[in-house]
């Protein structure tokens, strides 16, 4: 196990880094004077000169790039172009909202999809294995910031039963509730769908297993012998979905932190690429990043505990 | 397997009982604010700084309108703008061509205890501004004099007649507290170090800024208790939000108030506080394809601007006749051109320009794009082949520079819109001489514009300055280089309850906003 965590922490160092340098390359790659992208079209010769003198503009690429790992390493991100605050302050203002709207998401999807993917697959073709099927194909195939726009017009515009943006009144956990529901119902939603179809997929194949009729022989209860001895084997590869999973709702929350105007990464990121603020884009795409490699990482581990052979694969 | 255990009665009375109390105890059903108390505004997004010498623009003038004094602001008389004094002044006036005298309001408090409004502030900030960010908002001033702790007199260089209009009342000419913004390090971030105005500041980045009544605040009381500015980047989302009744007020893009126009909700109303942008497509006088003027002209009399205007603003902009907007002097009211493919084609035939092929150049955005399009098919119909080029905003700001390369070298034609304050000087000052491969991307020279252009500044009889800018547009519009679009509104949607105020470039007032 230590081998093996050696070499995945290796793996992610260096998925890092592959980003740290994409992310470098970018503000060189886009065409155009890097200050005057950033500041716009009439920024003054000062603002210009200060700017690139913060950015280290003046510097060789190479030396540019050594400074900003350098940074990067001690936890200094940078600082924002026009106020001047350090980004990494910039972003843990954001993240706790971010973390809160995948988790409501992803959390709301696995206590919904796991337990209709076990019903489906229990009794596979009966009516209720068929509803299931064409909700989650359903779910899946519909985009969430459709499903954003949609529930706001319903629920907020139409009905006027939730609020339709922002993320509460600071302090009031009742509001800030409720300005996470819709939201989480929108980027959560195609996540029933996967959800259900694979631990069904998963339920069918174990339930076949000899283990599985050596239980029922020995009279366990259904319920047992679901959720006791199948769901245990079959939940494995719905653990590395769901890790997956995470990566995939920190993208998402993008149209979903724009359209109900919430805070958050996603939003940070769109509000600086458009304002060509590029320390707080890069700031902020390296921690989204690193934010999806620990969850994968840790789904990764959590499987390679539960299963040995896992192990020798890497 | 054992059978689930729920009935489906069972089932019904949870359901019923989960939805009763959800609906009673939780979920309130939104409604407009209570009037008088709290009025909830859309910002765009976090005012990063609110020094007036080093901040972006925008929402941050919003926000010193708010809480800092001013000595002069916009007001709209009958179609014109103009200005007057604020109510931190008992007098502003202006002596000579040089001379602006002007006494303060006695005993306006500084928050944080930093004392009453002085003139020496006057003169700390707008001195402080020659050496800012925005320093060509005062490039005319030479100084401020202190004649008394509540009076003083602005210096000015040189005759400058838009001084008032352009400098004092835009966030330029914001007035912070000398001694406050010492303490600060000489310059300040998102918080005023203090406050002189009906309202105090308070931010929660990304979400939302609030406005509360400065309890040390002796002028006018605001129409409101509490103004909250929500965080709202996308246009679209603040929409939907005033749909929803979270809002009291909302800009609005180009689609929804052409709907709202043409089906005003209930108990809405819509106010425009002013058009001014300007857009146009230009030609590079320089280019071959472009040098012979019979082809420019060619050019202006092929493009439908009206189809324009509905196919991609869904009427809801201004024909634009010149540089100068609707609401300021000078404005023109019609072109020496008009849309005719007839003579379009005459005249290309007539420079022997059949089979012209020429590319246009454009930012990416929906409405620019559409204005391309139709530009294609117009010249399409006259024989010009039209290749439509994209860009995003980097490249797109630097291909007439001369300073960033030679790509001002293969320019042809190109929709730009520009921006401008309340006086026509400053749409003129893209265009004289030695803006050519700065901004007058056209690259059209002419010693009577440039003579005018100076004129116009100096000049402080209105007629005159009137005659003035009309000539200099129509100097512009005989180089052929140009086809006039349109003025873009900044337009708000608000509950017919309240009366807003909104500067022309669109930054909203708050202190001046009023129950109907």
């Amino acid at each position: 196990m230590l081998i093996y965590l050696t070499k995945r922490l290796g793996l992610s160092a260096a998925v890092i880094g592959l980003v740290v340098l994409v992310l470098f390359s970018l503000l060189h790659l886009i065409p155009g004077d890097p200050a005057t992208i950033a500041l716009g079209p009439r920024a003054t010769p000062e603002a210009i000169a200060r700017y690139a003198a913060k950015m280290h503009l003046d510097e060789p690429v190479w030396m540019q790039f050594l400074i900003y790992v350098g940074n990067a390493l001690t936890g200094d991100l940078g600082v924002d172009v026009f106020s001047d605050r350090p980004v990494t302050q910039i972003i843990n203002e954001r993240i706790g909202f971010t973390l809160a709207l995948v988790c409501t998401g992803m959390g709301w999807a696995v206590i919904l999809g796991i337990p209709l993917g076990c019903l489906a697959a229990v009794k596979p073709n009966s009516v209720l294995d068929r509803v299931t099927g064409v909700l989650s194909v359903g779910t899946i195939a519909v985009p969430s910031f459709l499903v954003s726009i949609w529930a706001l017009l319903i629920f907020a515009v139409q009905l006027r039963w939730l609020p339709a943006i922002g993320a509460g009144e600071p302090g009031d956990m009742h509001d800030q509730a409720l300005h996470l529901i819709l939201p989480a119902f929108a980027i959560g939603l195609a996540w029933v769908g996967y959800l259900a179809r694979m631990v069904r997929a998963s339920m069918l194949e174990v339930m076949g297993e000899t283990y599985i009729r050596s239980a029922r022989a020995f009279g366990l209860t259904p319920r047992k012998v679901v959720f006791g001895y199948a769901l245990r084997v079959a939940i494995l590869p719905t653990i590395t979905l769901i890790g997956m999973g995470f990566g995939g709702l920190i993208s998402s929350t993008v149209f979903a932190e724009i359209i109900f105007a919430r805070p958050g990464i996603g939003k940070l990121i769109f509000d600086a690429v458009m304002a060509r603020n590029f320390p707080i884009v890069q700031g902020a795409v390296l921690v989204a990043t690193a934010l999806y490699i620990i969850v994968v990482l840790l789904s990764d581990l959590l499987i390679a505990w539960f299963d040995p052979r896992v192990r020798e694969t890497l | 397997m054992e059978k689930p255990n729920l009935s489906r009665r069972g089932f019904l009375a949870s359901s019923v009982a989960v939805g009763a109390v959800a609906m009673t105890s939780g979920w309130p059903t939104r409604s407009h604010a209570e009037m008088g108390k709290v009025l909830r505004l859309r910002i765009d997004g976090d005012n990063n700084v609110l020094d007036p010498g080093y901040m972006v623009g925008g929402t941050e003038i919003e926000a010193q309108k708010q809480c800092l004094p001013f000595l002069a602001e916009y007001v709209r008389e009958g179609g014109t703008f103009t200005w007057r004094p604020t109510h931190y002044v008992t007098k502003l006036e202006q002596r000579d061509p040089t001379h602006i005298d002007f006494e303060l309001v006695e005993g306006l408090k500084w928050s944080n205890g930093y004392g009453t409004l002085k003139a020496s502030d006057v003169k700390f900030s707008y001195e402080r501004m020659k050496e800012s960010d925005w320093s060509g908002y005062f490039d005319a001033m030479d100084h401020v004099e202190v004649t008394g702790e509540l009076t003083g007199t602005i210096v000015l260089n040189k005759p400058f007649a838009p001084f008032l209009m352009v400098t004092l009342c835009h966030g330029p000419g914001a007035i912070v507290c000398e001694q406050a913004v010492k303490d600060a390090g000489g310059k300040f971030t998102n918080d005023f170090p203090a406050v002189c105005g009906p309202y105090t500041y308070s931010a929660t980045p990304g979400q939302r800024v609030v406005f509360e009544l400065n309890p040390e605040w002796t002028g006018p009381e605001p129409g409101f208790e509490r103004v909250e500015a929500n965080v709202i980047t996308e246009v679209k989302a603040s929409e939907l939000a005033f749909d929803a009744g979270e809002l009291d007020c909302t800009e609005l893009g180009s689609d929804t108030l052409a709907r709202y126009i043409n089906d005003m909700p209930e108990d809405t109303a819509v106010t425009t506080a002013g058009e001014l942008q300007y857009m146009w497509m230009g030609m590079n006088t320089e280019h071959p394809k472009l040098q012979d003027i019979r082809v420019r002209q060619a050019l202006q009399h092929a493009v439908d601007v009206d189809s324009i205007l509905q196919g991609a603003y869904s009427g809801t902009t201004s024909k634009s006749h010149g540089i100068i907007c609707p609401g300021l002097l000078g404005q023109r009211h019609e072109t020496g051109y008009s849309y005719d493919p007839a003579k379009a084609r005459a005249l290309l035939d007539e420079a022997g320009a059949s089979g012209l092929e020429l590319t246009l150049r454009t930012l990416n955005n929906q409405e620019r794009m559409l204005t391309a399009q139709i530009i294609q098919a117009n010249l399409a119909a006259v024989g010009v082949t039209l290749k439509v080029l994209p860009l995003d905003s980097g490249p797109f700001w630097e291909m007439g520079q001369e300073s960033k390369g030679d790509m001002w070298k293969d320019l042809e034609l190109w929709i730009m819109r520009f921006g401008t304050t309340p006086d026509p000087y400053e749409a003129t000052q893209w265009f004289v001489s030695d803006q050519v491969g700065v901004w007058n991307w056209e690259r059209w020279t002419s010693e009577e514009f440039d003579r005018l252009y100076n004129e116009g500044i100096a000049e402080t009889d209105t007629a005159k300055r009137e005659a003035i800018y009309i000539r200099m547009q129509e100097i512009m519009e005989e180089t052929g280089a140009y086809v006039w679009i349109n003025h873009e509104p900044e337009s708000y949607a608000h509950t017919a309850d309240i009366t807003i105020n909104a500067a022309p470039s669109g930054e909203l007032n708050y202190r001046r906003f009023a129950k109907a």
